[in-house]
């Protein structure tokens, strides 16, 4: 095997170990805050590591219309979020950058995303069947806002590998980025529903539909599906770092990385203090804010395939 | 217009159809008719005279009149008067007009009627089982006097399951409760939606029923029965002991001490500012907006505290006797209700403040759950979601009782007829709660607070009580007996006729908004339905089968 | 608009701080006249039932053994700790405790049972069947004072408190 090999599946390997010990801990740090907003104590940061070993300890009650296509849902949610951390640059460069390209990581996005379908689908109660068309609804309308921004930097430094692209190359334009800078806005505006949480939280709305697609999961197949969503918070506010707020990145270890991981918490801290501090929308009202979010990062795409 | 002058167009009206005609004083009336011209004297009074429906309530009079009573209370809320029309039926068919067709709010009150009593109504266009257990079977009326309190059916039938209505074209069936993260207690909508619309809903109550009634009538007293009372209801507790003490005290003629009523009125207003900031924080929980959820508790929270000072509970008060209270406010106290309050005031101000102009709290409730003013007339509603609407009806200031008519308060209406409308409705109320209480603190006379009363109470009379809940009016209707306790007890909550009407709130509207719509009404199901059973376990750990379980409820049980 | 609310409502909460307390440790103190776990004396009751008589629940039971002894027994099951036990108790051998931490999985912790010798007549050796203690101390044959000492042997305190004191008469209490 040759080192690139080697040292590729290193770092993806050491990009997953990272996630995996940090999603919790970030979970832990919005409950604490959200507490902190609300008057409260809150639990103690390390709750959510607890939590997760606490709910695979428990008995697995498989009471879903399809349990196989449940635990199955749940292996491939996690291990999606899992390889899109492979390629994500965390304060270094993106471990397996020559395995794929920004099209990989879209489609791994979209496919988290469609994970929740899956789940709901095989649980298949009332309420969760409710939950993924509000899912698939906001998917629709959702997903491409990330896409048009990955597109939008891979269209001003001319090439769709990893590394070129997650680099603020929405910047990287022939004079002042209109494009990058609008897609700034529209990211930092839709970005609770990527990480699913108040005001978007809407398909897992808990005094609505009772958890909507999670209904029928306890025990280990709840632990690693919030696991799978912990990861998301992770995975996403890397991405926007690296797309939007590199600067930074290339300083030398570890001072790069560590301003990498302050970079992030401040994005977790901002998205808690927005989630505390707004009621939920409901499905219509999202679509449409969302459908206008995407004619404006439209717009931003045709600037950048103008240049500007 | 007082009783009296009410009497006389009941009189130019329908003449020698009035058999018998009460008059205990300028605010109370009650009409004894003819069965069979019930339904347009209802009629008559619920449209022509614009009086307002209250509730309908069937008695087993037989022991002491040898026939069944029926009884429609109205209420007049410009006159100040509480109007019931009262018919006696035959012992061996006992029958009567419904008068739904006429006034579409005593739907349920029928219903109740014919399940707990056995009174049918005849030409009800809805006659389903409303509130006994779907196995019950179907002669055995537990209100009737002839059966016992803890009298178990032997032909209970466990299988048997409650016939839904089929769903209308088009829609998949979804099911919102009995348990469900939103309701405190358990109730069953049936929804039937298409898409994310709702197009209509079947309600299926009365599971935490707990025969209420039944006790009052049969093995408590009359100084026991408050305690009973304020257990009806989480959180209006106070209302309904209130309520029913009025109602005895009504009954018999007696006026409670002055410092008595300001100390009810005290508590009363103390509960209403409970009440609506945990509703608000409610509401705003349901909509997902946590944070306000805990801001409006930890408001909330001194007025708990008080509470327990002044009573030694902080929601059971433990507060009526027939014909006085229990607890005084001393100077101590006083002053520091006084800071409480002032403390409370400030804070809520900036809470309203902040949510008035809080655009996204208002997406998810402008134009949610409407509720115009003709839903509140032919469906009875009450309470804020009445006064939501624009019709300004209010207990307090239409039946006066306690120290109300001694001091001086607004009432708030706004006109959104929505659940926006609601929020502000109870937000501001709570100013005026504040308000009152500051007055009762200021006026409040020295004095006893129990009557000495020394002979039996008379048998035989009737008794009406209105008081405003945070949730609207809470009606109790009352005849006294013999052996201490009452002959019948009717309690009509306010969710009672406000759940009613919410089939005709989420009709057409997305099922996200079917919880902030039914949250808006503040329902209350303790107060609406009023049964239990004691669930024993052995010591052993055992799985036990629904089968089992419900035997094991079901058994006869040396009492009590 | 509704960015200004949302401030305006983020300093209503940063302005309030932590309220959390650190139960159990330490609670929220509870008031002095607290309605908690009723507790019974058994030494100062005298027998008379009205607790159980006026009990809305009808928790607290009767049972005379024989002649002389009486059991007045607390279930607590469904106490709704009204607290009329107490008002009504003429001795006041009931208090309503500040205890309300009463959660056990033995009905037997919650359970008092007093078992109470009840004086008979001195003349017609049964017991007395007035209503009250006052009743009762106002028939012949209830009080055997000292007159060679002129001290009046009075057993029940709660009654003395209230009384103006009596002019010439040397009250002692046993």
């Amino acid at each position: 095997m040759s080192s690139s090999l080697i040292s590729a599946v290193c770092g993806g390997v050491m990009n997953v170990i990272v996630v995996l010990a940090v999603a919790p801990l970030c979970q832990g740090v919005l409950r604490k805050v959200t507490a902190r907003i609300q008057s409260r104590q809150g639990p103690p940061l390390w709750q959510p590591y607890f939590d997760l070993l606490k709910l695979l300890g428990k008995e697995d009650i498989e009471s879903g219309v399809s349990p196989a296509m449940q635990r199955f849902t749940v292996y491939l949610s996690l291990a999606a979020v899992l390889t899109v951390a492979c390629f994500v640059p965390m304060g270094f460069g993106a471990p397996m950058d020559g395995a794929g390209d920004v099209y990989l990581l879209i489609y791994l996005l979209t496919l988290c995303g469609v994970c929740t379908l899956l789940a709901g689908l095989a649980a298949g109660s009332t309420y969760s069947l409710i939950g993924i068309s509000r899912e698939m609804m906001s998917m629709i309308a959702l997903e491409p806002l990330f896409a048009v921004a990955l597109v939008v930097g891979a269209m001003h430094v001319g090439s769709f590998r990893l590394n070129a692209v997650l680099n603020g190359s929405v910047y990287a334009s022939s004079g002042i980025s209109w494009s990058g800078l609008i897609m700034l806005g529209v990211i930092v505006l839709s970005f609770q529903a990527f990480v699913q949480r108040v005001p978007f939280d809407i398909s897992e709305a808990e005094t609505e539909l009772m958890e909507g697609p999670l209904m029928e999961y306890s025990g280990p197949k709840l632990a690693l599906f919030k696991y799978a969503q912990m990861s998301k918070l992770v995975i996403y506010s890397a991405l926007f770092v690296a797309l939007f707020v590199p600067w930074g990145s290339g300083l030398w270890y570890p001072l790069g990385w560590v301003l990498f991981w302050a970079k992030v918490f401040v994005l977790v801290l901002l998205v808690t203090v927005v989630a505390a501090t707004h009621a939920r929308y409901r499905i219509d009202q999202a679509i449409r804010y969302f459908a206008g979010l995407l004619a404006v990062a439209f717009l931003a795409l045709i600037l950048a395939s103008y240049g500007y | 217009m007082i009783a009296r002058d009410r009497l006389e167009q009941l009189r130019a009206k329908f003449g020698s159809a009035i058999q018998r005609a009460d008059l205990p004083g300028d605010d109370r009336l009650y009409v004894f008719v003819e069965p069979a011209t019930v339904k347009e004297i209802c009629r008559y009074i619920f449209r022509d005279l614009d009086a307002r429906y209250v509730i309908s309530i069937g008695a087993d009079d037989r022991p002491y009149s040898g026939q069944f009573l029926v009884a429609h209370d109205f209420a007049f809320d410009k006159d100040h008067v509480l109007c019931s029309v009262l018919a006696y039926l035959a012992a061996d068919n006992p029958q009567i007009d419904s008068i739904t067709e006429a006034v579409p709010a005593a739907n349920w009150a029928e219903r109740e009627m014919r399940d707990l009593v056995g009174i049918v109504p005849v030409g009800h266009r809805y006659l389903k089982r409303l509130v006994l257990p779907d196995g019950w079977p179907e002669d055995v009326h537990p209100l009737r006097k002839d059966i016992r309190w803890d009298h178990v059916p032997k032909d209970f039938d466990d299988e048997r399951e409650f016939k839904f209505d089929n769903p209308p074209e088009g829609c998949t069936v979804v099911p919102f409760g009995p348990f469900h993260p939103t309701l405190d207690e358990p109730s069953h909508f049936r929804l039937y939606v298409e898409g994310e619309m709702v197009r209509g809903c079947e309600y299926r109550g009365f599971m935490a029923h707990r025969g209420i009634e039944k006790m009052a009538e049969s093995v408590l007293g009359y100084n026991d029965i408050p305690m009973l009372a304020e257990r009806i209801c989480g959180i209006c507790g106070c209302v309904h002991s209130v309520a029913y003490v009025q109602a005895v005290e009504s009954a018999v003629a007696l006026k409670p001490p002055p410092r008595a009523e300001y100390v009810r009125t005290i508590m009363l207003e103390i509960e209403r500012l409970h009440s609506h900031l945990l509703w608000v924080g409610l509401a705003c929980h349901i909509v997902g907006f946590d944070t306000l959820f805990m801001q409006s508790f930890r408001i909330r929270e001194p007025v708990m505290w008080i509470a327990e000072k002044i009573t030694g509970n902080r929601k059971t008060y433990a507060l009526c006797v027939v014909g006085g209270v229990r607890w005084d406010i001393t100077p101590e106290l006083k002053i520091e209700l006084r800071h409480v309050l002032d403390k409370l005031e400030a804070e809520w101000r900036a809470v309203v403040a902040a949510v008035s102009g809080d655009k996204n709290i208002q997406k998810r409730t402008v134009g949610v759950g409407v509720a115009d003013k003709d839903l509140v007339k032919n469906a009875g509603l009450v309470g804020p979601v009445a006064r939501a609407a624009g019709v300004g009806i209010d207990c307090r200031r239409d039946h006066p009782y306690a120290a109300y008519d001694r001091v001086e308060f607004d009432v708030i209406t706004a006109e959104g007829c929505d659940v926006w409308s609601r929020v502000v409705v109870r937000m501001t109320e709570v100013f005026e709660s504040i308000k009152i209480i500051r007055q009762c603190l200021e006026k409040m006379e020295d004095g006893p607070l129990q009557l000495a009363m020394k002979d039996e109470l008379p048998v035989g009379r009737l008794g009406l009580s209105s008081v405003e809940a945070p949730r609207g009016e809470s009606h109790h209707f009352v005849i006294t007996g013999e052996n201490n306790r009452p002959r019948r007890w009717r309690v009509r909550a306010p969710t009672y006729q406000n759940l009613q009407a919410i089939p005709a709130m989420i009709k057409d509207q997305q099922i996200a908004d079917m919880t902030i719509s039914l949250g808006s009404i503040d329902p209350c199901f303790s107060c609406t339905d009023r049964l239990e059973t004691i669930d024993l376990r052995s010591g052993s750990t055992r799985v036990w089968s629904q089968k089992e379980l419900w035997n094991l409820t079901r058994a006869p049980k040396a009492s009590p | 608009m509704s960015a200004v609310s949302k401030l305006k409502e983020a300093l209503v909460c940063l302005k309030a701080g932590r309220v959390t307390l650190p139960y159990p440790p330490q609670g929220h103190p509870v008031p002095p006249n607290f309605r908690g776990r009723p507790v019974f004396d058994a030494t100062k009751c005298t027998g008379c039932a009205g607790c159980a008589n006026n009990c809305p629940a009808r928790e607290i039971l009767v049972f005379d053994v024989c002649q002389e002894i009486r059991i007045l027994k607390y279930l607590g099951r469904r106490c709704t700790y009204c607290g009329r036990c107490a008002d009504v108790c003429p001795e006041k051998a009931i208090t309503m405790s500040q205890e309300f931490e009463t959660g056990t999985n033995q009905i037997r912790d919650m359970q008092q049972s007093s078992e109470l010798f009840m004086s008979t007549c001195q003349r017609c050796g049964r017991c007395f069947t007035e209503p009250t203690v006052l009743e009762q101390l106002k028939l012949k044959g209830y009080r055997q004072d000292d007159l060679a000492n002129e001290r009046w042997i009075f057993c029940s305190r709660a009654y003395l408190e209230n009384d103006a004191v009596v002019d010439d008469i040397r009250i002692e209490l046993d």
